[in-house]
């Protein structure tokens, strides 16, 4: 009985770590700094993609979209020169129907995770997708062809098939807090936290990992590839948190999370962003995020372009030296 | 942050006047509409009907009737005069009822019907300071000594004078002097007049009081007697066979004192015969059945004033404002995802129509079958609103299915299965099926549990008969809860489940 109870910690040592709590993000953050109107630009990837465009911030390429049912026998047309694509829901969430196709001839599709589908299986897919299985809220959707990112060899070793992306809190325009979500054997490829994925926790200065987690529990290797996991550096960081800065105007969301995976040719690109990102990052972290968001308010200088703030932070490290 | 502060503070504010209401209109139910707090209270409801008869004597014919007037331990529902051709009057003071029509050649038969209820509170004795010392009977010498020989006797009884002398004449076998003193054939009044005139001899005043005791199923009784005397600042009344003090429980008093309970002028062979008939209504009825005679206006425009159906309609509804509080507690105090904002709630309300068990068994049955037609459905591929149009008719057929095999085996649980609200047991099955499909079986079982866990603490908050009650006799309670349900809305602390996850960071350090 006890044991069970030792599983729960005081909210007072909770507070005393600055974690931010699910009503006191919903209500003091988001709230406060997300207007609603703002939020079709995140939810729908087309509008992301066009506004990072118009932002200068590296998506991957849009291949097409398909709006109705009656244009999801003609796809095989759209994705003729491409060998590789990706098929998502343009409002999809937590990476939620999205399709990695890694190689395909006529009649035979093989996904990232070595799946074999036929074309009838990848028409229903888009078709579903279209319908609204894979939507927020079961509305109708659209489904985003787009092309495949080269990912970095960098981050081969860290991550069971799926695609390891950077997230990164941006608050008030200043990267708060970031981690890297790793796919696991168990998160079947997928990089949600709570599925079982890795989550490392990256110090938002330099890039490199504070601290690693998988189901709540520091971790030190990959269970997987058992790749030891402190050795993760992510390259181009400055980059990553310029497209974490500059997201903050391109939006006008005061916090939002920017998922950036890293490709071999063309550096940090976004996938996605997020007007809710969830509170497990602090985990991830091991610190919590209030503390951030509070010195961020109460220290930061407002009204600097998304590259000074990027310096500005990365100042901070040569300021408070650990 | 300034800005969340007034919010707070409004609403805060908002709250406390709503509380405020609540606990004044409470007690203003309480008090003058005679709500209860609890629910299933019964009182006794006597209809009384004195009927009087008279052959007339062809004069104009003028009745008068000692009533009860605002009798302290009973409350008067209801009166009501039967009589065609005859004019009535009310006289609150003498507590007489009136009646006067001309002359009539036929036997008259007239009703006087009164609806009164226990008034546990009321029990009093009435006080009455001017009260002249009795006339003392005027006795031969013969009678005089029989007299004190009988007070000399009846000195070895219990209790005060009245009781000595009720004593005394309810003696077996009878007191030889008493006996003597008594006539042959004596009526139950001319006792009382005895005992009356005895305890004047003792100087104490006493008197009559006409009533009727409230037995069931009373048919056409005279009216019953007891002793009143005065015992120097209030009158008392006495059972005339035990000598017992005080007013029983089930008698109430027509008339007292010198007076006649009748008189009738233009008839002969008058008499008034009582019939008594009990009925137990649920004090809630009865208390608005009172508060619609007394206080009509502001009765009329409350929930109370509906015909009975609405209010049915009404007193269901008026406990979702509680179940809606529980929701948005588990969900936003707690924790506890579920599937659906008030999916919990729906489920809730069917199980309180079906009965727990019944309704948990035939739910987990029709969740169960539900995903299993859904996994046979979802090797079909179809689009997404046939797909769910079809968990929506299979949920149907499922609930007919359970309904007829119920029946046929009576089996009182199957037959539950109508009350579920379809559409939202049909997208619960989806749901799960659907997170069955991309997080696995145990998260889809997880989120059907936590769902299930709000439902039942739903279910045994909206279930229970007093919150029933006082949502519904006491609605302003649901201001109450809307404010706390908004001031909610400004929860910024953590969630019971969140400290358990964020437990890794508190421990670092």
């Amino acid at each position: 009985m006890w044991n069970w109870f030792e599983k729960f910690c005081s909210p007072q040592a909770l507070k005393a770590q600055g974690v931010l709590g699910m009503n006191a993000r919903n209500y003091k953050i988001i709230a406060k700094n997300n207007n609603r109107r703002q939020y079709p630009l995140v939810d729908d990837k087309v509008q992301t993609k066009t506004l990072a465009a118009k932002a200068g911030i590296n998506t991957p390429h849009l291949i097409g979209v398909i709006e109705y049912q009656y244009q999801v026998k003609d796809f095989i047309h759209i994705v003729k020169d491409y060998p590789q694509f990706v098929i998502k829901p343009a409002h999809g969430s937590g990476g939620k129907g999205v399709l990695v196709i890694k190689h395909w001839d006529d009649d035979c599709f093989v996904t990232a995770s070595e799946k074999v589908l036929t074309f009838k299986d990848v028409y229903q897919h888009i078709s579903n997708t279209l319908s609204g299985l894979f939507s927020l809220g079961g509305q109708y959707d659209v489904a985003v062809i787009e092309e495949m990112v080269d990912f970095s060899d960098r981050f081969k070793d860290f991550s069971y098939q799926g695609v390891p992306d950077v997230r990164i809190i941006v608050y008030k325009g200043y990267p708060a807090m970031s981690m890297m979500r790793l796919a696991t054997a168990e998160s079947a490829g997928r990089a949600n936290l709570h599925q079982g994925a890795v989550g490392v926790g990256l110090d938002i200065f330099t890039g490199k990992t504070l601290n690693a987690v998988m189901h709540n529990m520091p971790i030190f290797e990959h269970p997987d590839t058992h790749a030891d996991l402190r050795k993760l550096e992510v390259p181009l960081w400055r980059e990553h948190l310029i497209i974490g800065a500059k997201s903050y105007e391109m939006t006008g969301l005061g916090y939002l999370g920017a998922d950036i995976v890293l490709d071999k040719n063309k550096g940090p690109m976004m996938l996605e962003l997020n007007a809710r990102p969830g509170l497990a990052i602090q985990i991830a972290n091991g610190r919590g995020l209030m503390d951030v968001i509070k010195k961020i308010d109460k220290t930061y200088p407002k009204g600097l372009t998304p590259e000074e703030r990027v310096d500005f932070l990365l100042n901070q490290t040569q300021a408070n030296p650990k | 942050m300034k800005n969340l502060f007034t919010v707070r503070k409004i609403l805060s504010l908002c709250l406390c006047f709503s509380i405020l209401f609540a606990i004044y209109s409470a007690y203003y139910k309480i008090k003058y509409w005679g709500f209860d707090l609890s629910p299933n209270r019964t009182a006794n409801v006597w209809n009384i009907d004195a009927h009087i008869s008279f052959k007339p004597t062809g004069e104009p014919i003028q009745i008068s009737l000692g009533i009860p007037v605002s009798p302290t331990e009973f409350k008067i529902l209801n009166e009501d005069v039967i009589a065609k051709g005859y004019q009535s009057s009310k006289d609150t003071e003498q507590g007489r009822i009136n009646l006067t029509s001309p002359a009539q050649t036929l036997n008259q038969d007239i009703y006087y019907r009164l609806t009164i209820y226990d008034n546990e509170g009321g029990r009093g004795k009435l006080v009455d300071n001017e009260v002249q010392p009795p006339k003392k009977p005027v006795y031969d010498e013969q009678q005089q000594q029989a007299v004190n020989t009988i007070l000399a006797d009846a000195e070895n009884f219990e209790g005060g004078w009245p009781q000595k002398i009720i004593g005394i004449f309810n003696q077996e076998p009878l007191n030889p002097t008493l006996s003597a003193f008594l006539p042959v054939k004596i009526s139950e009044r001319q006792r009382v007049q005895l005992m009356i005139d005895l305890l004047a001899v003792k100087g104490i005043p006493a008197r009559m009081a006409r009533g009727v005791r409230l037995e069931e199923g009373k048919q056409a009784a005279e009216a019953d007697l007891m002793l009143e005397a005065y015992d120097g600042y209030k009158w008392r009344l006495y059972d005339i066979h035990t000598g017992k003090a005080g007013l029983p429980k089930n008698f109430i008093v027509f008339q007292r004192g010198g007076k006649s309970l009748l008189d009738v002028q233009g008839g002969v062979d008058s008499k008034v015969r009582f019939s008594v008939l009990k009925s137990v209504t649920s004090s809630f009825k009865l208390a608005s059945h009172r508060a619609s005679n007394n206080y009509s206006k502001m009765f009329d425009y409350s929930i109370y004033g509906l015909p009975l159906l609405e209010q049915n309609t009404l007193k269901w509804l008026m406990v979702f404002p509680l179940g809606i509080l529980v929701v948005a507690l588990m969900r936003n105090v707690v924790g506890i995802p579920t599937m659906g904002t008030f999916t919990p709630m729906l489920i809730a309300m069917s199980l309180v129509k079906t009965g727990f068990w019944p309704g948990f068994v035939c739910f987990s049955v029709i969740i169960a079958i539900g995903l299993l037609l859904r996994a046979i459905l979802s090797k079909l591929n179809l689009l997404l609103v046939p797909r769910i149009s079809a968990v929506v008719i299979f949920v149907i057929l499922i609930m007919q299915f359970m309904t007829i095999i119920g029946y046929r085996l009576e089996w009182q649980i199957a037959s539950s299965a109508v009350f579920f609200p379809i559409i939202i047991t049909a997208w619960i099955i989806e749901r799960a099926s659907i997170t069955w499909e991309e997080d696995g079986a145990s998260n889809a079982t997880k989120e059907i549990i936590y769902s299930m866990i709000t439902a039942i603490a739903t279910y045994f908050v909206i279930s229970n008969e007093s919150v029933r009650h006082i949502t519904f006799a006491f609605d302003e309670i649901n201001l109450v809860i809307l404010f706390i349900v908004m001031l909610l809305g400004t929860y910024t602390g953590y969630r019971l489940t969140e400290l358990k996850r964020f437990t890794p960071l508190a421990k670092k350090s």
